[in-house]
C-alpha cells in the first residue's frame, strides 16, 4: 500500500497512515504497543513529517498576500504592488499663544521645530508631548508682541537620527530605529559633509513619474517590526547620495489615537529671537483652537490585505467608482467610509463627474479646505476630462420606538433593564455594520439586541421610522428633494403619512408643517402645509407644495421660502420621519445610514403574564406594532 | 471455556540497530524479548518525553533521585504498574517487587507478568533502577 496522504497537519493522522503502512508492507507486529521500539521510530517519522508539513504549510501560507499572517511578509507582498501601507499618525491640535516682547529689541520670534506644548496633567494616565515639524517665526507687531497663531502642533516625541554615507559599505542601509513614526512628518535633510552648514531637503516620492537622476527625492519602505527604510537615488532615478554625505532624518514617534480629545496644554517649546537670543518669559497661556484629533494607529494587516490588491487593480488610476474607493482612504487617511458613484446613474444624469461621499472618522462632514485639497489630490490619479466632486453625506437616521417586556421577577430594577438596553443600541448604532455605506438596519437582529439585553426581558414590540434632516436655505424660494431611498409605508389613506418638526413661511404667520395625501394609486401623492389648533385638529394652510413618491421614498417641495425652523442644531433644521414599508432600511447610494439612539425610545413594561402576578393576561399592557397617530414630530 | 485468541508473533526491530551478520538485515527481536524491551521503554520513558503522548512514560526517573527508601520504593511500584497497565496491553502483571538498595543508592525491581495470548510460562523481569544524571 502506497503512502499516498501528505497532505495531513495532525500528528495523530500522520501515525496512523505510517502504520497503515507498516501493516501492510512489513513483517514487524509491534507498532501498536507504545513501549514498543518501532513504536518510537514512528514516534520520531511522525513528529519530523508533522514538523516539516507544519513549515511547508506555513511558508506557504505566508507566500500569498490572502493567507499571509506575518505583517512583515503582508507588508513586504504589498510592496510588490506598489504599496506602501500607512504609518501611525500622530494627533494633531490647533493651538494659538502670544509672546510678549516689549522689554526686548527683538524684530521676529522663531519657534524652534521640536517640542512645542505639553498636556497639562491627565487623570490616570500619561502626558503627551506635542511637537512643530519645522521652524515658524513670525515678526513682531507695533504692540509688541509676536503672535503665534494657528499653530498646528503633533503629539509625539521628535527624534532626529544622523547617518553618514559610506562608500565602504556598499549595502548601506538607512533604518530609522523606532516603531510608532508617522511618516508625514518625516523631515530629510542631506548636508555636502558633516561639518557642512548648507543642508539640502529631500521629498517623498512614491513613483517615478517626473523623476531625474538629480531629483532630490527619497523612497520608504515599512520593514520588521513595524520600523522603515528611506531609500534614496541610484544616479538615475533621484540624486545618488556620495561619501561625505550626512544625513538628518527627524520624525516624531507618535501614540497614535491614545492623544486624541486633549485641548489643555502647557508651553514647553523653545523660542529664539532674530539675535538668537533665547526667550523665556512674556509667553502666554495657550488657547487651544481645536482639541487633539486624528491620531491612529498604523494600518492593520487586514486592511493592508484589502487596499493593497485595490490599488494595484486600479493601477493608481480612478477610473471606476470602485477606483475612487480605493484611491480616497489613502489620500485622506481618515476615511471611515467613501462612497463614490458616477454623475450618470443620477436624475437627471450629471455626465462628466464623479461624485464621493466621504465620512471622516471624527465628525459628520469634510471642511471645505479638506475637500478642495482632496479634489486636487484625486485629479492626479482622475481621467482627463472627469471632475470628482465631494458631496456632503446625506445622513438617513433610523428611529426605533422599543417597548420591552420584562420580567419583575427576574429584573434588579425597571431602569436597570432600560440602561441596559440603551447601552446596547449605542454600542449596535456605533457598529461596522451600521456605520457604511451600503449599510442595513437589520430589523430582526435589533430586536434580538433588545431581547438578549437581559435574561428578563421576554419580547419586545420595536416601531421604526426613517428620518432626514431639511437643512433649508432661509429666507429665500428654493425647490427642495429629500430622498430616503427606501420605499415608505402608506399608513393612511387619508394622509398624514409623514411627520416633520416646525418651522415658519413667509406669509403665515402660524408654525407650519408638512403633511400629504396620497392619490386614489396610493403610490404617489401631494405635500401640503398645516398648522395645529389642536394636537388632532390640524388645519390646511396651503394645498399642493410639492409631490411624494411612496415607492421611490422621495419628496420633492415645490420652491418654498423657509424664514425658521422650530429645530436648530448649529444649524436650522426641519425634521422629516415616515414609516419604512419594510423594516429593514438600507443606506442606497450617497446615503449614509445612522441608527440615531438620541431619537430613539425605550420604554419598558412589566410581563405579567411571565412573572406569575397575572397569569391570565387580563391586565396586559398592550404595545401597539404601528407608530403612534400623532400628526407633527414632537 | 471461552475462546482463546492466539496472537501472530510479536516482532520488533531492536534499538541497536546492528546487522544480523546472516540476514544482513536489521536484528529483530521476537516475543518475550519484544515485551520485555517494551516494558523497559515505558518505565524509562519520562512524562512529556513523546511528542503529543503526554501521559506517556512514568514518573520513575524523578522519584529515583528522592531518598532511598520503602516510601519511595511504594511510589516507583505504583508509578510502574499504572504504566503497564495502560500502555501494556500484552502483559497481565502478577507482581511489582521494588526494594531499596541502600549501598548502591538504587532501586531493586522484580517484575512477573504473564504475557497475554502467548503459550509461555510467566516471565520475570529484574531491573536495577539507579539516578543518573
Amino acid at each position: 500500500m502506497p503512502l499516498v496522504n501528505f497532505s495531513n497537519l495532525d500528528f495523530d493522522q500522520i501515525k496512523t497512515s505510517l502504520k497503515d503502512y507498516l501493516k501492510a508492507n512489513s513483517n514487524f507486529t509491534d507498532y501498536d504497543f507504545e513501549g514498543s521500539n518501532l513504536s518510537t521510530i514512528i514516534d520520531v517519522l511522525a513528529y519530523n513529517t508533522y514538523i516539516t508539513s507544519y513549515n511547508t504549510n506555513m511558508v506557504t501560507n505566508e507566500v500569498f498576500i490572502d493567507s499571509a499572517t506575518l505583517r512583515q511578509n503582508v507588508v513586504s507582498l504589498a510592496r510588490n504592488v506598489g504599496y506602501l501601507p500607512r504609518s501611525r499618525k500622530a494627533s494633531k491640535a490647533n493651538i494659538s499663544f502670544n509672546i510678549d516682547v516689549n522689554n526686548t529689541q527683538a524684530a521676529s520670534i522663531t519657534l524652534k521645530a521640536g517640542i512645542c506644548v505639553t498636556t497639562s496633567s491627565r487623570f490616570a494616565s500619561t502626558n503627551f508631548t506635542f511637537i512643530v515639524p519645522s521652524d515658524i517665526t513670525v515678526p513682531v507687531g507695533s504692540d509688541g508682541f509676536a503672535k503665534f497663531s494657528n499653530i498646528d502642533v503633533y503629539q509625539g516625541t521628535w527624534i532626529t537620527q544622523a547617518f553618514s554615507v559610506s562608500s565602504r559599505l556598499p549595502n548601506q542601509k538607512f533604518i530609522l530605529s523606532n516603531p510608532g513614526i508617522d511618516t508625514d512628518l518625516l523631515n530629510v535633510n542631506v548636508r555636502e559633509s558633516e561639518t557642512s552648514t548648507v543642508q539640502q531637503k529631500y521629498t517623498l516620492s512614491d513613483s517615478l513619474f517626473e523623476v531625474t537622476s538629480k531629483s532630490t527625492i527619497y523612497y520608504i519602505k515599512e520593514i520588521d517590526d513595524e520600523r522603515y527604510e528611506i531609500l534614496f537615488g541610484d544616479g538615475v532615478f533621484g540624486k545618488k547620495l556620495e561619501e561625505p554625505n550626512y544625513i538628518t532624518i527627524s520624525y516624531p514617534v507618535c501614540a497614535g489615537p491614545e492623544a486624541d480629545n486633549i485641548d489643555k496644554f502647557r508651553f514647553s517649546g523653545s523660542l529664539v529671537d532674530n539675535n538668537g537670543i533665547v526667550i523665556n518669559n512674556g509667553i502666554s497661556l495657550i488657547t487651544t483652537n481645536t482639541a487633539s484629533y486624528g491620531g491612529k494607529d498604523i494600518e492593520p494587516t487586514e486592511s493592508i490585505k484589502k487596499y493593497a490588491t485595490q490599488i494595484y487593480s486600479s493601477q493608481n488610476r480612478a477610473v471606476t467608482a470602485a477606483d475612487y474607493e480605493a484611491i480616497v482612504p489613502t489620500l485622506y487617511p481618515e476615511t471611515e467610509s467613501v462612497s463614490a458613484f458616477g454623475g450618470e446613474v443620477l436624475t437627471p444624469p450629471a455626465y462628466g463627474k464623479v461624485f464621493i461621499s466621504v465620512k471622516p472618522n471624527n465628525g459628520v462632514y469634510l471642511s471645505g479646505d479638506l475637500k478642495e485639497n482632496l479634489v486636487n489630490n484625486l485629479k492626479k490619479h482622475s481621467v482627463v476630462g472627469i471632475v470628482p466632486e465631494i458631496v456632503d453625506l446625506k445622513y438617513l437616521y433610523v428611529e426605533t420606538d422599543v417597548n420591552a417586556y420584562y420580567n419583575t421577577d427576574i429584573a434588579p430594577s425597571s431602569s436597570y433593564i432600560r440602561s441596559l438596553i440603551i447601552e446596547n443600541i449605542q454600542n449596535y448604532s456605533n457598529s461596522k455594520s451600521l456605520n457604511s455605506f451600503g449599510a442595513r438596519f437589520k430589523y430582526s437582529k435589533f430586536q434580538k439586541i433588545v431581547d438578549d439585553s437581559h435574561t428578563s426581558i421576554t419580547s419586545n414590540i420595536t416601531t421604526v421610522t426613517m428620518r432626514r434632516d431639511l437643512e433649508p436655505v432661509l429666507n429665500s424660494f428654493t425647490e427642495y428633494e429629500i430622498c430616503y431611498g427606501n420605499r415608505f409605508h402608506v399608513r393612511s389613506e387619508l394622509g398624514y403619512n409623514i411627520k416633520s418638526s416646525g418651522f415658519k413661511v413667509s406669509g403665515i404667520s402660524d408654525t407650519v408643517y408638512f403633511g400629504d395625501i396620497p392619490n386614489s394609486d396610493l403610490k404617489t401623492g401631494t405635500i401640503f402645509l398645516f398648522t395645529l389648533n389642536s394636537p388632532t385638529e390640524p388645519v390646511i394652510l396651503k394645498q399642493s407644495i410639492g409631490t411624494i413618491d411612496y415607492v421611490k421614498g422621495e419628496i420633492v417641495l415645490n420652491p418654498i421660502n423657509i424664514i425658521s425652523t422650530s429645530i436648530v442644531k448649529s444649524i436650522p433644521l426641519i425634521e422629516i420621519s415616515v414609516s419604512p414599508y419594510s423594516n429593514d432600511v438600507i443606506g442606497y447610494q450617497d446615503l449614509y445610514l445612522q441608527l440615531d439612539p438620541s431619537s430613539s425610545i425605550v420604554s419598558t413594561l412589566a410581563d405579567n403574564i411571565s412573572s406569575g402576578n397575572d397569569v391570565s393576561g387580563t391586565n396586559y399592557n398592550v404595545s401597539s406594532s404601528y407608530t403612534n397617530g400623532t400628526l407633527i414630530r414632537s | 471455556m471461552p475462546v482463546q485468541r492466539v496472537s501472530k508473533e510479536f516482532k520488533d526491530i531492536s534499538a541497536s540497530f546492528q546487522i544480523n551478520p546472516l540476514t544482513n538485515d536489521l536484528i529483530v527481536i521476537k516475543n518475550t524479548n519484544a515485551i520485555a524491551r517494551s516494558i523497559r521503554n515505558l518505565i524509562f520513558t519520562q512524562k512529556g518525553e513523546r511528542p503529543f503522548e503526554p501521559n506517556l512514560g512514568s514518573g520513575v526517573y524523578g522519584i529515583l533521585f528522592e531518598n532511598v527508601d520503602k516510601q519511595s520504593a511504594s511510589v516507583i511500584r505504583d508509578e510502574i504498574i499504572e504504566v503497564l497497565e495502560n500502555y501494556e496491553p500484552r502483559i497481565d502483571i502478577i507482581e511489582v517487587l521494588v526494594k531499596p538498595n541502600y549501598e548502591a543508592s538504587a532501586m531493586d525491581v522484580t517484575l512477573q507478568y504473564e504475557i497475554v495470548g502467548i503459550n509461555v510460562p510467566a516471565q520475570e523481569l529484574t531491573l536495577a533502577l539507579e539516578p543518573t544524571r
